[in-house]
Formats: structure tokens, sequence, C-alpha cells
């Protein structure tokens, strides 16, 4: 078979597709788990540790058992154990009715000897040694890695300007729109779950791991035809999911379990803080010479949380090739919820410590921030290729966003009475690669349907309209024309959805497997028609035909002839780069007006240029744009996990003071695609939200002359920031 | 949540009967957008819940009056999205309009009323964790004192309890000189609103003096005063203010006479900035007087550990409130 390329011309790919099941989501037609309901099914809930850490001296589980809707109960912890923060599962209760299951966990009486507890980075670092997590040896405050390139010190000798700054996001909270959980249902060695996952298959895995000792010939099947978000933080099926299989398990009957927000706030993943002091120099041409940071953050402390993310890796980001680099960090483990990995993992706060610390120099040296920028993007394999890529997109959002004119010495633009004018950018870089074991499969029958399938999941990015884009491209049909299915674990392999890999790794696959089920179309119908196979075309000019020299047929006609015959194409990734590659630019520009007198940022338009190689649905690829911004402007303007230093407990856990942006906080979204077909496909998942933060602070920094260091960018740190310039 | 009886009686006397006349076991339901939540958080636990929703139609009315200036009736049972759109209000009332139509987004102002307004409880992140034991909740200490105070009092002398009362009507109406009327066992009763408010500082308390088997029926006040109010918020939408003020007088000859400044979000109760209505009193109000009227808007704030900043908002708040109030073409927008 000849080799499988991207077509040089494509009829649907890269153009605008409102997603097909866009109308099922906005109407409610389409089924989340939790909207799941079974027979007799059970409701089950999660009892946590009310301390920040504690022994467990008693757990008292008599009255709840006496609760005639009391079905079954699922320990994680025993008596004796210790609980390591205010969320830490230690049992979860089946019974006949969520009220009832509520009455039941406030009946069980608990009683913990309480244990010294850190949940503040600021209390860690005053009491490094201090042991409140697991491991108490290592104290709270544990080095984790550290890197020399050059020799900075030489470097800062010699430079025409040196900055020194410290920066710093605070932990960020998952917020998936759905929360996390499952309905999980036993028939016979039959598991079947509804999971909010990103991995059906990984999921159906792992559960037939944690029963095979019982059940050896355990099947799971896991379903997710919808999910409301995962960022990372859905691989699993880690507390809840264990919990619910296993409490179905035991009672012999279909099980729910879904958190509620204040858990989700608490247990369900975070992204590590990071704060690093950074000091940076340059010459008066805009070359940045050396550049040194020292960073902590904190992943949580649980069993489950590691390090933080690798920030002396990741800093000075995108720019690799500056020649003297010194990093060291460190992990603060509190007595808090774990991290998980979340969109772009270490990624949004690199690029803000990096991002910042470039525009302070930029700023000190007199020079435009996005020159500064470009004298600087990386020449050193393997990241020398992205150079043309950001010059292209410098020059793009220059254009797009009139930066010679609006861009501005620092504090020095127009006003309108308090408020003053900023716009600012930022970098950014992920991969994206697409990956093999992922299983498409195409069947076309006789009356000319054609469905694809695939055990993927849709995280929201539109997956559905993927593959049944490439499908109809190949088979010379409309998006219509095809019906997607996904979400299920037994229509074969497919790998989580995480690192931006889900549309570089299915769509090729998807088009292979149109490809073959087109090849055994034609020789299925070659006899039929009386044509030799090689003269049948699917011609992308007469869209819904076949043809054969000057004989065509439409596709119904041409089908129809298959009697009871059925096509099929099966199809995976490759396993090369030759239908998707790795590695994308990004730049992101932010416009803001600050309020001086009070603090207020409000953000007026933001300007995108992103590059994901082949673009496959274009309209899908803007909103992810917008969507990554969104989520930055939430991390920016408003995300901060707060903890109490006193009584150890989270103070925010709700949607009330864990603030998101609301509709009157988003500005103008103006993307640009950069499509580069002859990349094949690239993900996006990722890349958008990553220099966001990084822009907005810096816009805000344009505006007011003085940095303000530490995000979210509330009136308060605001405020604080001008105060130490001496007002404004 | 915990198990209740739910009643619905028909008229104020069968209301009345059905409370306690100490706060615990019974609570009234309004919109319910406080309360719910409260008892889902199982900070309320109430055994009985007393909805208000079966009384007529004049619960809700909202009357204009005749006279001139008119005098005008909001009944309790009006929601904020009433009051927010009302024709009337908003040309009498901007600064009572504007106030309704920035709570919380359309869902909350559709189910919210007034009475439930006046009437819901603080938002200290200590007191809505049911695992935390505070003064209001029969606990021995303040955990926001020496703990996370980002929110709190910053007008703070003589109080154990350091919480902000959260409405935003309530300055609007208090400097409107706007009187509640009060049902209880004993019948109707009249309270103007800068009375209607106290600091809790135990769990026998509520954010207002009203005994748990009183209601409030309605709130009357009369058209003619200036009035504005600002809000300074982080987010534009969907947010409480982190400093409020209202600002209303009357405008004889170009100057602003019987000046009231009410501050919200940064005390116990609303707080009446009698300097602030000195420093405007008999003024033409002005970019410099409005400033200095926020200057002295601050005297006697001694802020906490960690919101010192609200401080600088009140001098801001009070001086675009004032503006406003004035018909000045807002300087910030
Ligand atoms: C996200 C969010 C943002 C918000 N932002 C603001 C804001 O900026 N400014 C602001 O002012 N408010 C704000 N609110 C609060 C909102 O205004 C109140 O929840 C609402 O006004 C309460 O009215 P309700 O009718 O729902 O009261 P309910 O929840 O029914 O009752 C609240 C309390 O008042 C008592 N009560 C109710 N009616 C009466 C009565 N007639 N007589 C005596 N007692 C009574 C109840 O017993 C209960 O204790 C916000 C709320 C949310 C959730
Ligand atoms: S401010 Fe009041 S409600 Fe908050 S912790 Fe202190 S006493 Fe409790």
């Amino acid at each position: 078979m000849a080799e499988i390329k991207w077509p040089q011309q494509r009829r649907v790919i890269g153009t605008k597709v409102p997603r097909v099941d866009g109308p099922d989501k906005a109407t409610g037609l389409a089924r989340y788990g939790f909207d799941i309901n079974r027979r007799g099914m059970l409701h089950a809930m999660i009892l946590r540790s009310s301390v920040p850490h504690g022994r467990l001296k008693t757990v008292d589980v008599s009255a709840a058992e006496k609760h005639p809707g009391f079905r079954g109960i699922y320990y994680f912890k025993r008596q004796g154990q210790e609980v390591f923060y205010v969320g830490d599962e230690i049992l979860a209760i089946a019974a006949d009715t969520e009220e009832h299951c509520q009455d039941c966990l406030r009946l069980v009486r608990i009683e913990y000897e309480p244990l010294p507890f850190v949940v503040t980075e600021e209390a860690a670092l005053k009491d490094p040694g201090k042991g409140t997590v697991p491991n108490p040896g290592q104290g709270n405050v544990r080095p984790s890695g550290q890197r020399t390139v050059g020799n900075v010190e030489d470097a800062f000798g010699k430079a025409d300007a040196v900055v020194e700054g410290t920066y710093s996001v605070p932990v960020q909270s998952h917020c998936c729109l759905e929360p996390h959980g499952m309905v999980a249902e036993w028939q016979g060695n039959n598991l079947t779950v509804w999971c909010s996952t990103q991995a059906t298959t990984g999921i159906a895995g792992m559960l037939e791991g944690q029963f095979r000792n019982r059940v050896p010939d355990v099947k799971c099947r896991c379903i997710t035809h919808y999910m409301g978000g995962g960022y990372g933080s859905k691989f699993i099926p880690g507390p809840t999911g264990i919990a619910c299989s296993e409490l179905a398990f035991m009672t012999k009957a279909p099980v729910k379990l879904f958190l509620d927000r204040y858990e989700e706030q608490i247990s369900a993943g975070n992204r590590p803080s990071a704060t690093a002091t950074v000091k940076i120099a340059g010459t008066k041409d805009g070359k940045i010479t050396a550049f040194q940071a020292d960073i902590y953050g904190t992943p949580g402390g649980g069993a489950g949380a590691g390090a933080v993310d690798a920030y002396h890796q990741l800093v000075p980001y995108v720019y690799t090739s500056i020649p003297n680099i010194r990093t060291t960090n460190r992990t603060i483990r509190l007595n808090t919820g774990d991290r998980q990995a979340f969109r772009a993992p270490g990624h949004p706060q690199a690029c803000f410590l990096t991002e910042s610390a470039v525009d302070d120099l930029a700023n000190k040296l007199g020079l435009d921030p996005l020159e500064v920028r470009r004298a600087n993007l990386p020449t050193d394999p393997p990241n020398a290729f992205k150079k043309p890529i950001y010059e292209k997109q410098l020059e793009i959002v220059a254009e797009m966003c009139d930066w010679k004119k609006r861009w501005h010495p620092p504090g020095q633009g127009p006003s309108k009475g308090p408020l003053k004018h900023g716009i600012g950018l930022g970098l950014h870089t992920w991969g994206g690669g697409g990956r093999p074991n992922n299983d498409v499969r195409v069947t076309i029958k006789s009356n000319g349907s054609v469905l694809v399938q695939c055990s993927t999941q849709d995280l929201g990015t539109g997956e559905r309209t993927v593959l049944a884009i490439v499908v109809a491209e190949v088979l010379g049909l409309n998006v219509k024309d095809v019906t997607s299915e996904i979400g299920e674990s037994q229509f074969g392999r497919s790998t989580g959805s995480g690192g931006s890999t889900t549309c570089p790794g299915t769509a090729p696959a998807a088009l292979i497997a149109a490809h073959r089920a087109r090849d055994d179309l034609f020789d299925k119908l070659a006899p039929r028609l009386g044509v030799k196979k090689d003269d049948l075309k699917i011609d992308p000019a007469k869209p819904g035909k076949i043809v054969a020299g000057d004989k065509e047929w439409t596709w119904k006609e041409a089908c129809a002839r298959l009697g009871m015959d059925t096509v099929v194409g099966v199809g995976d990734h490759p396993g090369d780069q030759s239908l998707s590659s790795q590695g994308v630019g990004g730049v992101q520009v932010c416009e803001c007006w600050v309020d001086t007198e009070t603090g207020v940022v409000y953000l007026k338009n933001f300007w995108a240029v992103q590059d994901c190689g082949l673009v496959i649905n274009k309209l899908a690829c803007e909103s992810q744009v917008a969507g990554g911004i969104i989520m930055g402007i939430h991390y920016a303007m408003f995300e901060e996990r707060l903890m109490d230093d006193n009584t150890g407990r989270p103070l925010n856990a709700d949607m009330e003071f864990y603030k998101l942006a609301g509709m009157k906080d988003i500005p103008e979204i103006h993307v640009h695609m950069m499509d580069m077909p002859e990349r094949g496909v690239i993900g996006i998942g990722e890349p958008p939200t990553i220099s966001t933060a990084a822009a907005i602070g810096n816009a805000i920094c344009n505006a007011l002359g003085v940095r303000v260091p530490r995000t979210p960018f509330s009136p308060m740190n605001v405020l604080a920031a001008l105060a130490q310039k001496g007002g404004a | 949540m915990k198990n209740f009886t739910y009643f619905r009686p028909t008229s104020l006397e069968a209301a009345v009967a059905l409370l306690d006349a100490t706060y615990g076991a019974t609570e009234l339901l309004a919109g319910g957008t406080d309360l719910l939540d409260l008892q889902k958080e199982y900070v309320a636990q109430p055994d009985k819940v007393v909805s208000l929703s079966g009384l007529g139609a004049d619960f809700r009315k909202i009357t204009v009056g005749t006279g001139t200036p008119p005098t005008v009736e909001i009944g309790a049972g009006a929601t904020l999205a009433d009051i927010a759109d009302h024709k009337d209000l908003r040309e009498l009332f901007p600064g009572l309009t504007t106030a309704a139509a920035e709570i919380g987004g359309p869902q909350i102002r559709n189910m919210g009323t007034l009475g439930g307004n006046l009437c819901q409880r603080n938002r200290c992140w200590y007191f809505r964790d049911e695992g935390v034991s505070c003064l209001l909740k029969g606990g021995r200490k303040c955990y926001a004192t020496d703990g996370d105070n980002r929110y709190h009092a910053v007008f703070t002398s003589g109080h154990k309890c350091v919480i902000v009362n959260p409405s935003t009507l309530a300055p609007v109406l208090i400097a409107l000189k706007a009187e509640a009327e009060v049902f209880g066992p004993k019948g109707k009763r009249t309270l103007p609103l800068d009375k209607f408010f106290r600091a809790p500082e135990s769990a026998e308390h509520r954010e207002h003096v009203l005994a748990a088997n009183e209601i409030v029926t309605k709130v009357t006040l009369k058209a003619g005063p200036r009035n504005g109010s600002y809000e300074v918020r982080h987010k534009q939408s969907y947010d409480w203010p982190l400093v409020q003020a209202a600002v209303a007088f009357d405008l004889e000859g170009g100057t602003a006479r019987n000046v009231r400044v009410v501050l919200g979000h940064v005390a116990p109760t609303p707080h009446i900035a009698e300097a602030a209505a000195k420093a405007l009193e008999g003024k033409r109000v002005t970019e410099e007087t409005a400033v200095a009227a926020g200057k002295a808007a601050t005297e006697g704030a001694r802020p906490l550990s960690g919101n010192a900043y609200k401080v600088k908002l009140i001098e801001v708040a009070v001086k675009r409130a004032a503006l406003l109030a004035a018909g000045a073409k807002p300087y910030w927008t």
C-alpha cells in the first residue's frame, strides 16, 4: 500500500465545522456520567478528614450501620492510621438515597489524635525542618533539583543591566465543570462504569487490576460519551472510582459516587504554586546573557503528592539559548490536597516567572519588549526549529494588535482619568505529538451509512467532529454524512487524553482507517460496478460521488451495491512523524486598563497567534485558543487557593471566594491560527492557556510602570504594588 | 441538610405563631438564596422552616405614592430584580437600583428578596465553615482577627466579631433614611434602618436586632434626596464588593444639605460616616469636596492584619458615590 498522506487539496479539513454534538450539549440531550441513573442504584459519599493532620483514634460506624438507608462501607483508612489534610479520604458509605447517605456519614464518629500541621508556604519556610507530611524526617521544605549552564556570576558582572525580582503564582484548584465521579454496575464478572474520565481504556484497565485477584476473569467497560472537563485530573479511578466500584461490588447494586464542589476544591487536584527570585542580565542590544532563579512551590503533601513540577528544568522557558543559567527548586510539602496534572503542567508557572523577568529586563534596558523576545529566540537544537515560527508569530501578532502604535514605555501610556493603559505579551511552547495505540474503525454499509468509532473520549474539545471531518474528507462526503461514536472502552485501544495528544493521535488513525475503508469499498464495488478497481476514484471536485473514468455514481447508489456486505477499515497512528509531529509556539498579547485608584484591572483585548501544524477544524481550534485564554484569565486575575494557618482548613473551597471570571471580566479575544499542513497534526489542548497570565502581568506593568509581582491581580495586590512604588 | 418541617402560612399572624422567640430551631424562608446555602452547609439547622411565599401580593408590592416628592413603599417580598428594574425607583433612587442590579447574578436577583437581603447572614469564611466554632456559633474566639481577614471589617474598635454586614441595599437605604415595618407577636412596629442592624457577638445574635419571631413586611422611604452608590469589586460580575459607599443629600441652591454617607463591607454593621457627611455639608459637590469627604470617611478606621487596602478603597468609593449622587459624569470610565 502506498504511504498514506494528508491530502494536498483539502475540502473539509481546515474549514470551520460546528461540533457535531454541539446541539446535544446545548439542549441537555447529551448524557454525562452524573446523568446516568440505574434501577436500584445506590448513592455513595466520602467521609473526609476534618483535621489537617492527625491519627485516627476512633472510627466508630455503629450508628451509621444502624441507619435504615445504610448499604455498605468502604475504608480508605483504618483506626491508627494518619490523615494528612482536611479532605483526606477516610471511608465511603453507600446508601439508598443521597439524603440518607449524607445522614449516614454524619453518624460516623471519628476521634483524632491531633498532630502538628503546616498549610501555607510562608509558615513552612519559617520552620523548614518541621515534618508534618509523609516521610517527616525530610522536613516540609525539600530541595528538588538544580541546574547550571555556563557561569551566571561572570555574566552578571559583564552585563549592561541586571534586574532582580520575585514573582509568584499561588495554588490553582482544578475546577472542572463536571465533578469527578462515576456510576458503577456489576453484572456477573462484568463491571460497567459511566465515568468522567480522560482515559476510558485506562480506567477500564485499572479497575480490572483492582478486582483481578477476586474476580479472575473480570472485564470492565468504561463509558464516557460526554464529560465536562478534566484538564489532567481525570486519568485514574482515584479514591472516588475505587470506592464507587468497590461499593458496587460489595452491595451487588449499581452505585453512583460524584464529588460535590467543596470536595472538588479540596481534594480533586491542583496546580502547584510557584515563587521565584529571578536575577536576569542583558546587554544594550537586548540579548539576555544570564538567568538565575531560585524557585519553590507546593504540590500538597498527602501520599499522592510528588515533587512540584520541574521548574528548574522549565525556566527560562522558551529562551533556551541563554548562555548562562542557574536554577534551584524546592518542594514545599503542606497538609493540603495533592497536585494533579493541570493543563500544561509546570508551563504557566515557568512562563510567568520567566516572562515577567524578561519584561522587567527589557524595561530596564529601555527596549521594546517585543524586540527583546525576538532577540532571544532559541537557536540551539532541539528548539531551533521554533525560531522561525515565533518570528512569524511575532510579526503577525504585532500587526493584529498594532503593537508599534499601542505599545509605550511602562507607565507612560494614555490615561482616562485614573485609568492607565497597558499592553504586554508572552510566548509559550508545548509538545502535543501523536501516539500509537489509537484504534479507529470505519464501517460503511449498503445504506450508505458511515460510522467511525474510537474508544477515545471528548474532553470538550470536539473529538467527535475531528473524526467525522477526517473520514468525510477521505470519502468525499460531508461531515453530517458520518456518524462518530467514541467514549466506550470496548471500541479498541486508545491513549489517555493528556499532553494535547488526542487529535494528533486519532486524526492520523482516522485517516488511515478511512483510506483502508475506501480501498475495501473499491475492492468490493469494482466487480459489481463492472469497472477495474484502480479506475475507481473519489474526486474532491465531486463530493458525494464515486467516479470511474466518465462513469459516476452517487455515494448511496454505489454503496447500495454492497448488498449484505459491510466495508471496514481500521487504522492506528503510524508511530512515526509522517502524519503528526510535535512542538508548537504561541504568542499572546493583552491590552488592559488599570484603575490606579481602586486597583481594579479591566482587560480590553487579547490577541493570540497559535500554530498546531495541520488545522483539522479551524472553528474548534479558535475556540480552543479562546478557551485557553479564558482559563488563563481566571488564573491571572482571580484564582488562589487560600488556607488558614491557625485551623489548617481551606478558606475558599467554594465558588464564592475561590473566584473565577464572569462574563463581564472577559475581554474581546482575537485568534489567528497559523496553519502549517506540512507538519501534520499537532495538539493544542494545552498551549493556549500558558502565556495568558504572563501577558496580563506584563500589560499591567506596562500600564502602571510598576510590577505587580504576584497573582491574582486583585485590587489588594495591585494597590500593594502601587504603594511600594509610592502611590500612583 | 438536616431534615425539617416546612410550613407555608398565608397570614403574618400565622407565620409569627409558628416561630420561636429566639434563634435556633425556626427560620423564615424568603427567596432561600442565603438560607438554603446555610442549611446545606449545616451552619443553619432549623427544625422548622416557615416560608413567606404564601403571603399575599402586598408582601411583594412596590408602591410609589402620589405626593411630591412621593413616598415609596417596597414590600419585603419584592425581589432584587423587581427593585433593580423598577422604572420609578430607577429615577428616584438610582443609588438603590444600582446596588440591587449589582447583586450576584440574575438567578440571585430573581429569587432574592428585600427582606432576605436585610436579614441575610454574614459571609465570614470561618462562620460559613461548619468545622470552625467561632463566637457567632457558640465558640470562644473570633478566628478572623488573627486569621485571614482580607475581606473583614476595618472599623473594628469595640467589636469582638469583625464581620462586615453583607447587605449592599442597607447602606443606600440608611443614607435615604428609610424605615422598616416589622410585624411580630405584638403587632406592627416601625424601625428606622439605621437602628435595624447590630454587631453580633454570640450565637444568640443576628446581624440585625429583630427577634426570631419578627418579620420585616416593608421598607418605606421618601424621594427627594440625590443619591448614589459605588462599589469596588474584584470581579465585575457575581462578586461581593470589597468596599461600598452610599451617599445621599438634598441639593439646595447647588449645595448639599442633610448629607448622609454610609459605608458597606467595612464594619459589622453598615457604617455611618459622620465625618464624611460633615465634610460635604453645605458645600458644592465637586471633585475636591468629594475627595475631602472620602478622606474624612476613613476617620476611625482600624484595619486588621490583612485588609489595610480597604481604607484606600473607602476614600475612592465615597468620592465616586458623592459625584454620582451629584449627577457628575464619572471620571473613571
Ligand atoms: C454570589 C452571591 C453574591 C451576592 N452578592 C450580594 C451583594 O453584592 N450585595 C448584597 O446585598 N447581597 C448579595 N448577595 C446576597 C443576596 O442578596 C441574598 O442572598 C438575598 O438578598 C437573600 O434574600 P432571600 O430572599 O433569598 O433570603 P433567604 O435566603 O430566604 O433568607 C435570608 C435570611 O433572612 C431571613 N428573612 C428572609 N426574609 C425575611 C423577612 N421578611 N423578615 C425577617 N427575616 C427574613 C431568613 O430567615 C434568613 O435568615 C449575594 C449572594 C450570592 C450567592
Ligand atoms: S468575624 Fe465573626 S463570624 Fe467571623 S470568625 Fe470572627 S466571630 Fe466568627
